[in-house]
């Protein structure tokens, strides 16, 4: 049975399969092809959330899965059988959502969109549109600083930032932002707030100049997405591993859990990650966020990755000196302390089972030897005597209480704070990783323990990936680029992303098909690229605000899975951070 | 909604409400100045060039300080006087927080006649009334008893219909000239009364309620009565909250607006009971902290806005809705702005509801109250900005010393904070805005034609937490008063609530001053033009200080605007009466009132003389001091 709402027509056919087709038409009765087609329960499934407001540790709950088709040139999607009553909400580009209801055994229904006013239609653009009529007054390095400093935890320019303020305002919000832990230098604060008062007005005020988003493309015929919500509004899902066991593993950064999902059966368990009796919450960083009503990270559960050798999990807290383990066969963890390095970032390991990992605030990369327990660290080369002397005061002032420790004065090159981000190991066995503010590479070759740097010569080196032929895939966070680098001829390669003015966080490579994925976190997509090619494929998702940060590969069918992390979670739509993923990815 | 069988309209009562409304546009007939709440005068012998020499022309004491003695530290003088046409007496008339009803000579301030309706004054209700409503009843022959009337809803709820020449009670009118308008509900004196003038237009007197919201679960609800202005009998009836029964309130406290030509009014609807918890109220609580346009004739709802979904917060809707034409590209659009304590203005097109800027939808964070859902998002317009910036985080802590600072940087530091809408909760929650606002009752004044709007807005943040039953208080029970915690017992719920304005040890609020505000807003550009302190607080302090310290008080009551370029209000803790240059926001005159004043002033032109008038008698929240004066000021003759 259809039950029928405002602005929707639905028409009954017999119930001839299990499966929901959903015909999606304009008030003209022509079809709408490339409509998404979202399907979730009315209700979820009992939960057991009683460790305020999560599941306790160990114990398994149901997601209340939801499901993602698009429709075909014939404008029907095909939702897959379901034993509930769902809700369907059908949005297309340029068209009202509309929503209706669905029961089981409910064979096809047909559901009318209506078209957008152009004002309506200007408003629903996402966020990179917009964000890419912003000039700063044509000054691109100050553009640069503020997509650097501003656009790596939510979108910059969704309809609930473009709201007017007055510059003071403005300033108010940097201020704030820079107590969470933004590093938007001072300097700058002035102008990039009279900037963005002026800019967003003139768009307010001449919405028409405002480019059109990417049409969605035929290809998501043959998409389906699958999102399971896990974890709450307060919750961030960071980084998650694709484990060889067919779990997912996510973790929540900001309250030190590990969601151990299982795409088969949409049941997910939860584990507390554990931290010392004496630890705090912010761990050895101190709580930037003692404002918010939930806190809990004081590991800081943050990037994944697993040993080839015994399937166990290595993770990085960002909040101590200390390495996790995880045993998801007998679900315990250990904790390998450091004595040194501060800020354990993103992790893999290689197929000695060593384990790396960058150490964003002190410069260096961490490798773990498992055989012995025993770290080395590699320190990576100061720009400036002023970063080395910043670098080597580090241990000093973590050494005063964190409420009594002196803030740091960000300038725009990022000085003390080069922050190597992204790792990753290529096939050939060398570390190389990314440093964000220092816009440059490092290569470490673990036969000789050599360490070289390769200046990167585009803005914001945040993630990269080694593909099958040992060329670096890695993204130009501020300067919107997909860059490969060859290490064999030391060229770089610039590929102009799909979407405009994306700030791409992340991105993986399917080895196997030659595929490279990337984050697009201000455009609501998901972007992948041919590496024979060149062609690109963007995937919409099925909510606005998905802030995406990792993704992982299924080797087996080429699956795609990313979480919603957008931080903070409450501002996605709907309010709920989820994990998805995206099947087949046909490139 | 419920309708009475009679919704014909008389053509001349129709015509007559018509004609009032344009004779009377520049003599202030109604509370807001005119039907539409503009809070403006054409009137401009008193200008920028000559403010400086105004002086007091006459004065007026209504007794009530030597008639209730300390009743009156229990009152809060609020009403703004209308100026009566020649025919129906051309008195000023006025009501007084006890609901008497003065009519004086507007040259001189001589009182011409009074009305005391002997209100029942049970219960701890505080006492005010803010307005009369005057109105021709064309049913009445000319020149016959109450053909001109004056309409006034009391604390004890009833409808007073008056001769408006000599303040006797209307013989047709109900039960000798009254309507009981809530008389057997069962609910203690004093839970539901009335402060703002009612409207009448087309043959109805329309009125809303005051309810005390935050005692239980289960309140009064907030209907809202129209009654037939000839004889008194219902006509129609609105609740806000029909459909929902675990609920009441949703009252209209605020001042109501009327769109004759268009047979409209707009109701600015308050919260839900209880203010503060909602388990028992799921989902929007439509048509709470909403405007909600009515059929003037018939009750019929027309359409609504909800600026707040399942309030958590008491963001009533505050203010009178303000009629104007919108000018865009050409066009003139029948529009109306509203006001609301969260400091958001929204400008509506008056006949759909739609708004004529953007709605951008606000993420919110979710409720850790077991059982609350709030709203996923809350509407936002995408312009003017907002009046306050509701985040205060412990950076930014203000104090007169380092030490009080670091006290307030403690206490921030201590709260909950996620901006606008952070649902309360057992932990002390930042409420900036507090629930007083913002803007608050005293509304907004518009300037003809340019679109615009001169609001004054409190700026004191506050904290609030939710008590569960059986927590020791902290905090006295009892209404809000100055500075003080203080605690609201939601009967029915699983919580009371312990609410205050956030200052230091030293009595002095956490945020930064300005502490009250003055803003011109451009509501076609949708920018802010200027804003400036409202308020010294020199008297604030254990000892007054010898001159004015502008950081701005809290204020409650608003201001008016004239074509002389002039912006006239008081509402300060600081007995000032002022003038602005409503270009510039610069004070070009002050008078130093004998107490606060409260009260929204008006203005009118009579025997070729302009008078500005405002009524002073303090306010029990600010606890300093009460009177019963009424002052005129002018030019020297």
């Amino acid at each position: 049975m259809i039950r029928t709402v405002p602005a929707v027509l639905l028409l009954l056919c017999a119930a001839i399969s299990h499966a929901t087709d959903i015909r999606v038409v304009d008030r003209e009765g022509a079809a709408v092809p490339t409509a998404m087609v979202t399907a979730s329960p009315f209700e979820a499934p009992p939960a057991d959330l009683s460790d305020d407001g999560y599941p306790p540790h160990g114990v398994t709950n149901t997601a209340a899965v939801t499901i993602t088709r698009f429709t075909d040139a014939q404008g029907v999607a095909s939702l897959p059988e379901a034993d509930s009553a769902r809700q369907v909400r059908v949005r297309a580009q340029g068209f009202v959502d509309a929503s209706t209801s669905a029961d089981p055994g409910t064979a096809s229904a047909t559901v009318v969109l209506q078209k957008m006013t152009p004002e309506q239609y200007i408003a629903s653009f996402p966020s990179n549109v917009w964000l890419s009529q912003l000039t700063f007054g044509g000054d691109a390095e100050l553009k640069k600083t503020f997509q650097l400093n501003c656009a790596f935890c939510h979108q910059q320019a969704s309809p609930f930032m473009r709201n007017e303020r007055t510059v003071e305002q403005w300033l108010a919000v940097f201020a704030r932002m820079n107590s969470y832990g933004a590093r938007l230098p001072a300097e700058d604060h002035q102008a990039i707030a009279e900037h963005l008062q002026r800019e967003l007005r003139t768009l307010r005020e001449q919405p028409q100049t405002v480019p059109e988003p990417r049409a969605w493309g035929a290809h998501l015929a043959e998409v389906s997405m699958t999102e399971w919500p896990i974890g709450d509004g307060f919750s961030q899902m960071h980084d998650f591993l694709l484990h060889p066991n067919g779990m997912v593993y996510v973790g929540d950064n900001l309250f030190d859990r590990l969601y151990e999902v299982d795409p088969e059966s949409g049941e997910y368990t939860v584990y507390k990650v554990p931290h010392r009796a004496d630890d705090e919450v912010g761990g050895i960083l101190g709580n930037r966020f003692t404002v918010f009503p939930k806190m809990y990270n004081y590991m800081g559960v943050h990037s994944f990755a697993v040993s080839p050798r015994d399937g166990n999990i290595f993770i990085t807290p960002s909040m101590q000196q200390a390495l996790l383990e995880f045993n998801p066969t007998t679900k315990a963890f250990t904790i390998h302390e450091m004595d040194a390095g501060y800020y354990p970032h993103t992790i893999r390991i290689d197929e000695q089972d060593r384990v790396w990992f960058t150490l964003a605030l002190s410069s260096q990369v961490a490798k773990f030897e498992r055989t012995s327990g025993e770290f080395t660290l590699y320190d990576l080369p100061a720009r400036s005597i002023k970063e080395w002397l910043v670098l080597k005061s580090l241990p000093l002032m973590f050494s005063i209480d964190p409420e009594n420790r002196p803030q740091p004065a960000p300038d725009r090159e990022g000085t003390g704070l080069p922050m190597p981000y992204g790792i990753d190991v290529a096939p050939d066995g060398r570390i190389w990783v990314a440093r964000l503010y220092a816009n440059d590479l490092a290569v470490i070759d673990p036969a000789t323990d050599e360490v070289r740097m390769i200046e990167f010569p585009y803005a914001g080196p945040r993630r990269l990936r080694a593909d099958a032929e040992g060329n670096l895939w890695i993204v130009a966070f501020q300067d919107s680029l997909l860059v490969k680098y060859a290490p064999e001829s030391g060229e770089f390669s610039d590929y102009p992303l799909p979407v405009r003015n994306e700030i791409p966080y992340a991105l993986n490579v399917d080895r196997e098909r030659g595929v490279v994925w990337v984050n697009g976190n201000q455009s609501d997509t998901l972007l992948s690229f041919d590496i024979a090619t060149e062609d690109w494929r963007v995937y919409p998702m099925p909510r606005q605000r998905f802030f995406t940060r990792d993704v992982e590969v299924s080797e087996k069918d080429g699956a795609v899975y990313t979480s919603n992390s957008h931080f903070p979670s409450w501002q996605t739509e709907g309010g709920q951070p989820t994990l998805l993923r995206i099947t087949p990815p046909t490139p | 909604m419920k309708h009475s069988g009679v919704l014909a309209l008389s053509a001349g009562l129709w015509l007559a409400a018509l004609a009032a409304g344009a004779a009377l546009a520049s003599d202030w007939p109604v509370y807001g100045g005119d039907a539409g709440g503009r809070h403006y005068s054409p009137a401009d012998d008193i200008n920028t060039g000559n403010v400086a020499e105004l002086e007091v022309a006459w004065t007026f004491r209504s007794g009530d300080s030597a008639q209730y003695g300390a009743d009156m530290a229990n009152t809060s003088t609020q009403a703004t006087p209308i100026l009566l046409p020649e025919a129906a007496g051309a008195s000023l008339v006025y009501c007084t927080p006890f609901n008497r009803v003065i009519a004086l000579d507007p040259g001189n301030g001589t009182q011409r006649w009074s009305f005391d309706p002997q209100i029942n004054r049970g219960g701890d209700r505080p006492f005010r009334c803010r307005g009369v409503a005057y109105a021709e009843d064309t049913q009445s022959p000319a020149n016959a008893h109450c053909r001109h009337r004056l309409y006034l809803s009391t604390h004890d709820r009833h409808l007073w219909a008056l001769d408006a020449r000599n303040g006797q009670p209307c013989s047709g009118f109900g039960n000798g000239g009254r309507v009981a308008l809530y008389g057997a509900s069962g609910h203690a004196p004093g839970d539901v009364s009335n402060s703002s003038a009612p409207v009448v237009a087309g043959g109805v007197v329309i009125t809303g309620s005051t309810v005390i919201d935050f005692t239980r679960a289960h309140t009064p609800r907030g209907v809202v009565q129209a009654l037939d202005a000839h004889d008194g009998s219902a006509r129609w009836t609105f609740d806000p909250l029909v459909g929902h029964p675990d609920s009441g309130s949703a009252n209209v406290w605020a001042p109501l607006s009327v769109d004759t030509e268009h047979a409209l009014v707009f109701l600015p609807t308050s919260s839900p009971s209880p203010d503060y918890y909602g388990v028992e109220r799921p989902g929007d609580n439509r048509y709470a902290n909403s405007i909600v346009a009515l059929d003037l004739n018939t009750g019929e709802l027309r359409w609504h806005f909800q600026h707040v979904r399942h309030d958590l917060w008491d963001y009533d809707t505050p203010a009178q809705p303000i009629l104007f034409n919108w000018q865009r590209n050409g066009d003139s659009i029948p529009a109306l702005v509203q006001l609301t304590k969260q400091g958001l203005v929204f400008i509506l097109n008056r006949l759909t509801g739609e708004s004529l800027w953007e709605i951008t939808e606000q993420p919110i964070p979710p409720s850790q109250v077991p059982g609350e859902h709030a709203a996923l998002t809350q509407p936002k317009p995408i312009a003017p900005p907002p009046l306050l910036d509701s985040f205060l985080m412990p950076h930014d802590a203000w104090g007169l010393t380092p030490v009080d600072r670091a006290d307030c940087r403690r206490k921030l530091a201590n709260l909950h904070n996620l901006g606008l809408f952070t649902p309360i909760s057992e932990t002390p929650t930042l409420m900036y805005p507090g629930s007083l606002g913002g803007p608050n009752w005293g509304g907004g004044a518009l300037l003809d034609e340019r679109g615009v709007l001169l609001v004054n807005v409190n700026n004191v943040a506050f904290s609030g937490r939710l008590v569960p039953l059986g927590e020791q208080p902290a905090a006295g029970n009892g209404p809000p008063s100055a500075g003080k915690q203080f605690r609201v017992v939601m009967a029915g719920t699983p919580y009371a609530a312990e609410l205050g304005s956030l200052q230091s040890f030293l009595g002095l609020p956490c945020n930064p001053p300005p502490w009250g505000k003055l803003i011109a807003v451009d509501l076609y550009a949708g920018r802010i033009l200027w804003e400036t302190a409202l308020g010294s607080v020199h008297e604030m302090g254990p000892v007054t200080a010898p001159f004015h310290i502008e950081w701005g008080t809290p204020n409650l009551g608003g201001g008016i605007a004239t074509a002389g370029g002039l912006f006239f209000i008081a509402a300060t803790m600081d007995r000032q009466f002022r003038a602005f240059d409503v270009n510039t926001g610069a004070t070009l005159w002050r008078y130093t009132l004998p107490v606060d004043a409260t009260a929204t002033p008006m203005t009118y032109r009579y025997r070729g003389r302009q008078y500005v008038v405002i009524n002073a008698g303090g306010h029990h929240m600010f606890n300093r001091g009460s009177g019963d004066y009424l002052y005129a000021f002018g030019l020297p003759p």
